[in-house]
């Protein structure tokens, strides 16, 4: 065996090998760097792998991108308050919730669901949060204060039975699941049933404490030109009044109540092949309102594939209608382009946050885009908006019934803010607590894109912990290995 | 604890940055002054190494378990921060294990990358750290243009560990065999 001897020899003299003029020691030394300097580059290039997937049945679908931008302005007369938005998306999702006739039954289609919906029966929205001082955790966290324990879509969202169960949410107020809430309205923050009483709860909304909330729908109000008005409080409720849509579905008859008028529209249902395959545009047909609507007939020969809208479009009333879209909102060249309308003192303070002029205000907006619902939405942290005032946005002043949109728009970020709560944001797993406690706003330690990763690695909390560990006891390991290569393949001193 | 832990960082980063820097200057000279610097390696890095376990120990008290293992900032510091520890105790081990010898041929450059390495994690680990606090660097941006973004907890999937693992034992193999045959 005269090479084994050859090389024991190299080990125990350094002598060079006599065909490569390269020793076996050295040889074996640049291969223990090579194996640590490769796994190093294999740790590098597969870090943050393998964990985050989507898992429908937990409620998780994370969005292809985590942020997008909106632009914004702001001009109010004295008498009317105009926002103006514009956001990009590839194209406008108009059709939601829709009864398809097949098999002989109306079957319900674009339901709310985790992620986008499958088959992009989904409408576009944008909100807004807004907020004179009342609210004072909203202007340094934003939406985040309305997101409470066990909020719907969730992983661990509570149940409808739960919801259905409480007696002040389900039986009087008729909630079936946990939606945005103010903190206050909770004797604790992290458990959603612990709903102060209710005289306490008159007393915090007579005090303001409560966040108006302009909602508009790419179906369900803006073919009418309307959007809803809500508010959040102890849940999210519409203003008094009637709002822009009712359901159009008779859950006795299991049918819808209204079909399309074929006098007005010259069909009385929509067809399914021209949703799925985006026929129907603005200037078409796609919605059922008072309008252009018939009570249902039950007796006509309905074939399979006729579709008729689930929510019926009505002219509101009330607080519930203050809110217009001025114009037309329509989506060109990537771009929805919406403008919003309502009376500065609209004469519901219980419901709105009366504009001012002079005053400064807070608000925060949210885009729903792509077919994405509930939860799956592009929130912005907390902006301030002056009338008239030095501010983040400041609203411009004109003179006449409509603004000239000659200001420039304010840039704003929207970011997917994953499952993260109000609860958690106060608990010893925030490290930040500490500061929410203090009154330090959310702008002076995160960006938005830092808050969309967290908001993701939240939704995978525990596995992502347990690999993180793992790979701190693997990249030790790694180096000990390293350690006890280098020092058995060096030479040492005095040898 | 924060602001003791933010004073004893110093030590470490101090002493160990100087630690690099005399073996740059060992690795590339022979003259008496590098052979001087030399020979206050091993205090450097053993008072170095010592300064950084006890940043750490203070630092693990800064937040409770909870907290600090549930942030991503807070995941990725004590990640770097306990690889940095292990790999300086690394040189330490084998600078005074193999003694002046690791300056001959061609082992004074690995040295010299190990050096530069161990920098670029004391570096990553102090960035961090100011993160944690609030004060930001632009080596954050310039590891996310090396594609870590530092907002995201490092770890890899369960093959990569499979890798790391064998390759700690391959590893560990090769220096018992080598160890083995020299003193055969």
């Amino acid at each position: 065996m005269p090479r084994v001897k050859e090389t024991v020899l190299h080990f125990e003299t350094d002598e060079p090998v006599k065909e490569g003029g390269f020793s076996m020691k050295r040889a074996l030394l640049y291969l223990a760097v090579a194996i640590f300097v490769g796994v190093l580059g294999l740790s590098w290039l597969t870090h943050g792998t393998g964990v985050i997937k989507n898992d429908i049945a937990r409620n998780i679908f994370i969005p292809t991108e985590l942020t997008m931008p909106l632009q914004v302005k702001a001009a109010y007369n004295g008498r009317d308050m105009f926002f103006r938005y514009r956001w990009p998306t590839r194209q406008p999702s108009i059709y939601h919730d829709m009864i398809k006739f097949e098999g002989g039954k109306w079957v319900r289609h674009g339901a709310s669901v985790a992620g986008p919906e499958p088959e992009g029966i989904y409408e576009d929205r944008v909100t807004m949060l807004v907020d004179d001082g009342s609210v004072p955790e909203f202007a340094r966290y934003g939406g985040y204060i309305t997101v409470g324990d066990r909020m719907r879509f969730f992983t661990n969202e509570a149940t409808a039975a739960e919801v259905r169960a409480h007696p002040y949410l389900g039986q009087k107020m008729k909630q079936t699941e946990v939606g945005k809430h103010l903190p206050a309205t909770r004797l604790d923050i992290s458990d959603w049933k612990s709903v102060v009483p209710e005289e306490q709860l008159a007393a915090l909304r007579k005090a303001g404490y409560f966040l108006d909330l302009w909602h508009w729908r790419a179906h369900r109000s803006n073919p009418i030109g309307a959007s809803d008005d809500q508010y959040i409080f102890e849940a999210r409720y519409g203003d008094a009044g009637k709002g822009p849509f009712t359901d159009n579905w008779d859950s006795q008859k299991q049918q819808p109540k209204f079909m399309l008028d074929p006098d007005k529209t010259g069909r009385r249902a929509l067809n399914w092949d021209d949703l799925m395959q985006h026929k129907l545009g603005f200037d078409d047909v796609y919605y059922i309102s008072e309008d252009n609507s018939a009570p249902f007939d039950a007796n006509y020969a309905w074939k399979t594939g006729d579709t008729i809208p689930r929510r019926f479009l009505q002219r509101g009333d009330g607080s519930h209608a203050d809110i217009k879209v001025a114009g037309k909102a329509r989506w060109k060249d990537g771009y929805w382009d919406v403008t919003l309308v309502r009376a500065m003192d609209t004469g519901n303070p219980a419901d709105d946050k009366i504009m001012v002029d002079k005053r400064v205000y807070n608000v925060a907006f949210a885009v729903h885009r792509d077919t994405f619902g509930s939860r799956w939405h592009y929130v912005s942290l907390p902006v301030t908006l002056g009338l008239g005032r030095d501010a983040e946005m400041i609203a411009a002043r004109f003179d006449g019934d409509a603004p000239k949109w000659d200001q420039a728009w304010t840039n704003v970020v929207l970011f997917y803010p994953g499952q993260v709560n109000w609860p958690l944001l106060n608990s010893a797993k925030h490290a930040g607590a500490k500061d929410i406690r203090a009154g330090v706003p959310v702008k002076s330690r995160h960006s938005e894109i830092q808050l969309a990763h967290y908001g993701v690695e939240m939704e995978f909390a525990d596995a992502i912990k347990r690999q993180w560990l793992f790979t701190i006891g693997a990249g030790v390991l790694l180096i000990l290995g390293f350690g006890i290569a280098l020092n058995g393949l060096l030479g040492r001193k005095g040898a | 604890m924060a602001a003791y832990h933010a004073v004893l960082v110093h030590f470490p980063i101090a002493l160990l940055m100087t630690a690099t820097l005399a073996i740059l200057v060992r690795a590339v000279s022979d003259a008496p002054l590098a052979r001087a610097v030399d020979r206050a390696l091993v205090p450097l890095l053993a008072v170095g190494v010592l300064a950084g376990v006890v940043a750490y120990g203070v630092g693990l008290m800064v937040w409770p378990w909870e907290t600090i293992s549930a942030t991503p900032l807070g995941r990725n510091h004590m990640l770097v921060a306990t690889w940095t520890l292990a790999y300086w105790a690394l040189l330490l081990a084998t600078r005074w294990i193999i003694g002046e010898a690791i300056w001959e041929g061609v082992t004074r450059w690995v040295m010299a990358g190990l050096a530069i390495l161990g920098s670029a994690l004391l570096g990553i680990t102090g960035t961090l750290g100011g993160h944690l606090v609030g004060i930001y660097t632009e080596v954050s941006e310039a590891l996310r243009l090396l594609g870590w973004e530092v907002y995201t907890t490092y770890y890899v999937p369960d093959f990569t560990l499979a890798a790391i693992l064998i390759a700690a034992i391959i590893l560990t193999v090769m220096g018992i065999l080598g160890r083995r045959r020299m003193a055969a």
